[in-house]
């Protein structure tokens, strides 16, 4: 019997540890969080064993479906796209279950906590696993109610509770939006059908969908006078959800709010996986993204202005929760950026942006989780309280700069030496690179470039404020539990490492999903029907351009250290409420301004509120009035309810003539 | 003729004839041993029956006929006897008549599968009678209480009334055909419809059956006997006696009397409107939540009433898949009562009107498992997706507007909104209010019997196309005009 078969246990098993946990948890020691452990690593081992698997022979894709109802399936899909993503969620949340043990360990509710986590460590499998888009919708939803749960989880906290309300209808807006391109969808294909779907065919499934992209390319809609391709419609829709979920601009207001939960869920969720659940969207509908005029070019737009963005606030955040945070969000956009960049090197941006998804995964949990290691042991997040952290705490400054030399793409070009970061964002922005010498303008390399060097100080502002120079503050610390360190260590080992190992595999591996698995799809063809020009990728870059990112990371390494280590400029001239650059920057360009107090509570709410009172008081009356009629009516019907036994054979026999009546009388109209 | 055919009923008649033996033999204190006894009875009964889905076969003279619609409504009778045999454990503890009072249930429900067998017009009266018979006996079987005697004389009444109607009906038709096979009538259908007895003997019919279906104006007696009768006892009502009616209308009508088919389809419709939306509409102002049920179930028999109006193949597998969803979630929800019901009455003994809704207050924390059960019925009832409600009224009400009919389908989806307003009353009283009581341990029996109607409830909301699939063949044999 071979691993293939067990693919299902995957999601299944991290559910069923939500059900015992949430049943059993509270009489188990630890909140029984061994029972999720042991499903997750086993998940990991069937996970694992089957990229192996497919490493060795690509043509072994798992798809395994049953009829759910109508022309609707459930089922599952292991191509190599899934496979990685499932092995990386499987081994991060696997460590970060572990880390919890130690993290949690002073929480009363730890059960509840462990019981969430395997409930989204078991749906975001399911969202990866799914064969067609309904069950990923569904995942999707469910992964979102997590999230919600765990940003809240100590709901005590009004911050915390406000911050998971704040996510959980930012990201409604992307939901929606994702619903209403599958139901666009859904209704294209039920056309091309003419309404009679031959048995055995579902038509929500990826392969079904990707064999009509042809013809849904060919449907189009006038919108406000433009005429709108229907593959165009349907992806920017997508694109729309993954917005709201990856934290991509402009809805990425609600994510570094939802840093209000454990650490640890910030890490898992909010850093290494959910959010990058929209990124895996994107890439598993790629085929329709490139076959639809203009929309690779939004997401490499909004992923490059996102990536930028972000890191300009990341600057001047004094919280590490929050510099993280938006370090989230732009290498967020880096991803996004990735995969538009299809617009010119085709389907291996798939395998590009996914290669920086798993780094990014590896290095941002071990950057979140040292956070959390430091928070745990001196408890605050401020880090102008803190400051020569390294001195008590050795494994977590080792690792946490390990995670920051990842982050900063540290490396050397054209050789396998560098943190796994360097390997993955260089591609990227050599794309980037090969888009602005095809003739697609070199607005995406400048952003991609300025951000990577922004990327660096932030990151190195946090380790240069954190762990060297003098303590601000007298904090007491000590080096975490060993439960703790053990998983940074994995984590840093692999940030180390697994760009190097698996750079020249990888990228063909991922890449050949759509190629030569459970779908054929022509990239090259699909991309002249969205009217893409792709390039021939041969590293002809020059030298400079091949440096040019670990140029910048290395200078931005040496400005946050003349800054914030050396402090060879006076700080407090640059930080003042008189500098506007950096109150504009603090405030984080008035976003909440503009968005919560003005767009959100003036224009909406407040011209809501004032329509609602008009139309409130006509439609009251209606509402009250039918209301009373229908109430009143029942009550009157009540007292038609005699009792008497003698009325009830009445009205049976009254029935019956009138029934005779009635029916004649129409015969006759008839 | 192969006996085997028959084997589910066989296994009832030995499992309700060993049951009322070794009651007459058992101390009061392990007559428990006889619940057992008869819910391992109909559990094989339901496995044999399961077993012989696909079966089509006559048997005996033709008057019986085994057929996907005929097992597809066995299947659902056993059900709700099994759920009312497992709640009914604990109700009956204590009692010296637990034998006599599992030995009419159960033989109610043969009475209730030889008419989903009927292929005989007199074959289907006699088992409609013993399936009658028995519950009358039920409803009136606390003979301490007033009420539930009221019950039973109400129901025992309109009952007699009911039944001669039908028989009246009947005896017109084999004046008429000269036969009481329902297809040698079917065969002879020009000769109803040139008679003008044809129109009186389908109202007669009509009239019978509607008593059963508790459709308007034939439903006076059912709020009344619903709200008397032991809880239990109106879930085997509500869930599996009115769904005798709707087998024996469907066989009557759409195969027996298909000759008029525009007579009763006006008849049906006129009937499907009224029916819902009074059963909505009174169901409002109700305090009683056993009286609110009986009411809910009117109006859900209105909507499986909108089948025999559409009569399209998927009309048909909606309104049979409702008939099994119905089962689930009106017994789970009657059960459920009577669970609040036990509870109020070993707390005091002389409560007055145990099933007021002010009892369901906090439930959510006195009896969690319960409250929890009783929301999933009702929002099933009310019709949210992924339970068997939603998926029952998507099949139906869809089916209803491909076939031509949106002005039905409005009316029905209208009622569906109203009836959210008393649906969501009860979940409202369970976890918003305050509790006035501590928590209190939930009978096991009770609880099984409610846990088994909600994996019911959810496994056709989630995995509804095999149920699809089976409602629609037995939809199907009906068409096709019987075999």
């Amino acid at each position: 019997m071979a691993v293939g078969d067990y693919a299902l246990l995957i999601p299944l098993l991290p559910a069923l540890a939500f059900v015992l946990t949430f049943f059993l948890g509270k009489k188990l020691p630890n909140g029984g969080a061994i029972i999720p452990i042991v499903a997750i690593a086993t998940s990991f081992v069937i996970s694992l064993l089957i990229t192996l698997g497919l490493l060795q022979n690509p043509e072994q894709v798992i798809n395994q479906s049953v009829t759910w109802f109508a022309m609707l399936n459930l089922g599952i899909l292991v191509d190599p796209l899934a496979a990685v993503m499932l092995t990386m969620v499987t081994f991060v949340s696997l460590l970060i279950h572990i880390y919890s043990t130690g993290y949690m360990s002073h929480d009363r509710a730890q059960y509840r906590y462990f019981a969430v986590t395997s409930l989204f460590t078991a749906s975001m499998l399911s969202l990866i696993i799914s064969d067609n888009i309904l069950q990923l919708f569904v995942s999707w939803e469910l992964v979102g109610l997590c999230s919600y749960l765990l940003i809240g989880f100590w709901y005590q906290k009004p911050a915390a509770a406000s911050a998971a309300k704040k996510a959980f209808l930012t990201t409604r807006i992307g939901d929606v939006m994702f619903l209403a391109g599958i139901v666009v969808l859904f209704s294209d294909l039920f056309r091309l059908y003419n309404g009679s779907i031959p048995e055995g065919v579902f038509i929500l499934k990826f392969d079904e969908i990707f064999s009509q992209i042809p013809q849904l390319a060919a449907m189009s809609t006038p919108i406000l006078g433009f005429q709108v391709n229907h593959l165009t419609l349907i992806t920017l829709l997508f694109l729309g959800g993954a917005i709201g979920k990856s934290g991509q601009f402009p809805l990425h207001v609600w994510l570094p709010d939802a840093m209000e939960g454990p650490t640890t869920v910030s890490a898992l969720i909010h850093a290494a996986t959910m959010v990058t659940a929209g990124i895996y969207l994107v890439a598993r509908t790629f085929p329709m993204f490139i076959a639809a005029p203009d929309s690779l070019m939004v997401v490499a737009y909004i992923g490059a202005f996102t990536a930028i963005f972000a890191a300009t606030m990341g600057i001047v955040m004094n919280d590490m929760k929050r510099v993280l945070a938006y370090s989230t969000i732009s290498q967020l956009g880096y991803m996004m950026l990735g995969l538009g960049l299809g617009a010119v090197i085709g389907a291996e941006a798939v395998g590009i942006s996914m290669f920086h998804l798993i780094n990014h995964a590896f290095f941002k949990a071990l950057l979140f989780l040292c956070a959390g290691s430091v928070i745990h042991a001196v408890a605050t997040h401020d880090m102008r309280q803190l400051g020569g952290v390294a001195k008590v705490m050795p494994i977590t400054a080792a690792t946490m700069i390990i995670g920051a030399l990842a982050l900063a793409g540290i490396g050397i070009p054209g050789t396998s030496i560098g943190f796994s970061g360097f390997f993955s964002k260089d591609a990227i922005i050599e794309a980037a690179f090969l888009f602005g010498e095809n003739g697609g303008g070199w607005v995406l390399y400048a952003l991609s470039i300025a951000a990577a060097l922004l990327t660096s100080i932030y990151i190195f502002r946090l380790i240069f404020m954190t762990f060297f120079g003098k303590p601000r503050t007298a904090y007491g610390g000590h080096e975490a539990h060993a439960s703790m360190t053990l998983p940074l260590s994995i984590l840093a080992i692999l940030s180390l490492v697994f760009g190097a190992l698996t750079m020249e595999r990888f990228n063909t591996f991922v890449s050949e999903t759509f190629v030569n698995n459970f779908v054929h799809m022509d990239i090259p063809a699909l991309a002249e029907l969205g009217g893409y020009h792709l390039a021939s990728h041969a590293g002809h870059e020059p030298l400079i351009i091949l440096w040019m990112p670990v140029i910048v990371g290395i200078a931005g390494l040496l400005i946050a250290y003349l800054i914030y280590g050396l402090r060879v400029v006076n700080m407090d001239r640059l930080v003042s409420r008189t500098n506007p650059i950096y109150k504009l920057l603090y405030n984080r360009y008035y976003q909440n301004a503009i968005l919560t107090n003005f767009l959100s509570i003036k224009v909406v709410y407040e011209g809501l509120a004032f329509a609602g009172r008009a139309v409130d008081t006509g439609f009251d009356w209606i509402v009250n009035w039918i209301g009373d009629v229908t109430i009143d009516t029942g009550d009157a019907l009540r007292q038609l309810q005699t009792g008497v036994v003698q009325n009830y054979a009445m009205v049976v026999i009254t029935g019956v003539s009138l029934l005779v009546i009635l029916i004649t009388v129409v015969m006759e109209v008839l | 003729m192969d006996l085997m055919l028959f084997a589910p009923e066989i296994t009832m008649v030995v499992t309700g004839l060993a049951v009322l033996l070794i009651g007459l033999f058992l101390p009061v204190e392990s007559k428990k041993v006889l619940g057992y006894l008869a819910s391992l009875g109909i559990i094989a009964a339901l496995y044999l029956t399961i077993a012989s889905l696909g079966t089509n076969a006559l048997a005996f003279y033709d008057t019986l006929s085994v057929d996907a619609l005929s097992q597809f409504f066995k299947i659902v009778f056993l059900v709700v006897a099994l759920l009312f045999s497992i709640a009914s454990i604990k109700y009956t503890e204590g009692s010296a008549h637990v034998e006599e009072f599992y030995v009419l249930a159960i033989f109610a429900t043969i009475g209730m599968m030889f008419v989903a067998s009927a292929n005989d017009l007199m074959v289907l009266f006699v088992a409609f009678e013993l399936a009658s018979i028995s519950t009358y006996v039920l409803a009136g079987f606390e003979k301490k209480n007033p009420q539930s005697l009221e019950a039973a004389m109400k129901y025992f009444l309109i009952g007699s009334l009911s039944g001669a109607l039908m028989l009246f009906g009947i005896t017109f038709l084999y004046g008429v055909t000269g036969t009481t096979s329902i297809p040698g009538i079917a065969a002879s259908g020009a000769a109803i419809a040139a008679s003008p007895i044809g129109i009186i003997s389908v109202v007669l019919l009509i009239a019978g059956m509607g008593f059963k279906i508790a459709l308007v104006p034939f439903h006076m007696w059912a709020p009344d006997t619903y709200q008397g009768a032991p809880p239990l006892v109106s879930a085997l009502l509500a869930a599996g006696s009115k769904k005798m009616g709707i087998v024996a209308a469907f066989k009557v009508f759409i195969v027996a009397l298909i000759a008029l088919q525009v007579q009763w389809q006006i008849a049906f419709a006129v009937l499907a409107v009224i029916t819902m939306t009074l059963g909505n509409v009174a169901a409002l102002s109700q305090t009683s939540v056993k009286r609110m049920l009986a009411y809910s179930s009117l109006a859900q028999a209105g909507y499986i009433t909108m089948a025999f109006v559409v009569l399209t193949p998927m009309a048909l597998g909606g309104g049979i898949l409702y008939a099994l969803s119905h089962g689930f979630m009106k017994a789970g929800a009657f059960i459920a009562t009577a669970a609040v019901v036990y509870m109020v009455l070993s707390g005091n003994k002389d409560a007055k009107d145990p099933d007021h809704i002010d009892n369901f207050k906090g439930l959510g924390q006195r009896m969690p498992v319960t409250a929890l059960s009783m929301t999933i019925f009702v929002f099933a009832l009310a019709g949210i997706p992924l339970t068997a409600g939603y998926m029952s009224k998507f099949v139906l009400f869809s089916s209803t507007i491909q076939a031509g009919f949106a002005w039905l389908a409005v009316i029905a989806i209208i009622n569906s909104a109203i009836s959210l307003f008393y649906y969501a009353k009860i979940v409202k009283y369970m976890y918003f209010l305050p509790t006035e009581g501590t928590k209190v341990s939930e009978p096991l029996p009770y609880t099984i019997a409610l846990v088994v109607a909600v994996i019911g409830v959810l496994a056709i909301g989630f995995w509804p196309e095999p149920f699809i699939y089976w409602a629609m063949e037995a939809g199907k044999v009906l068409l096709a005009g019987g075999i």
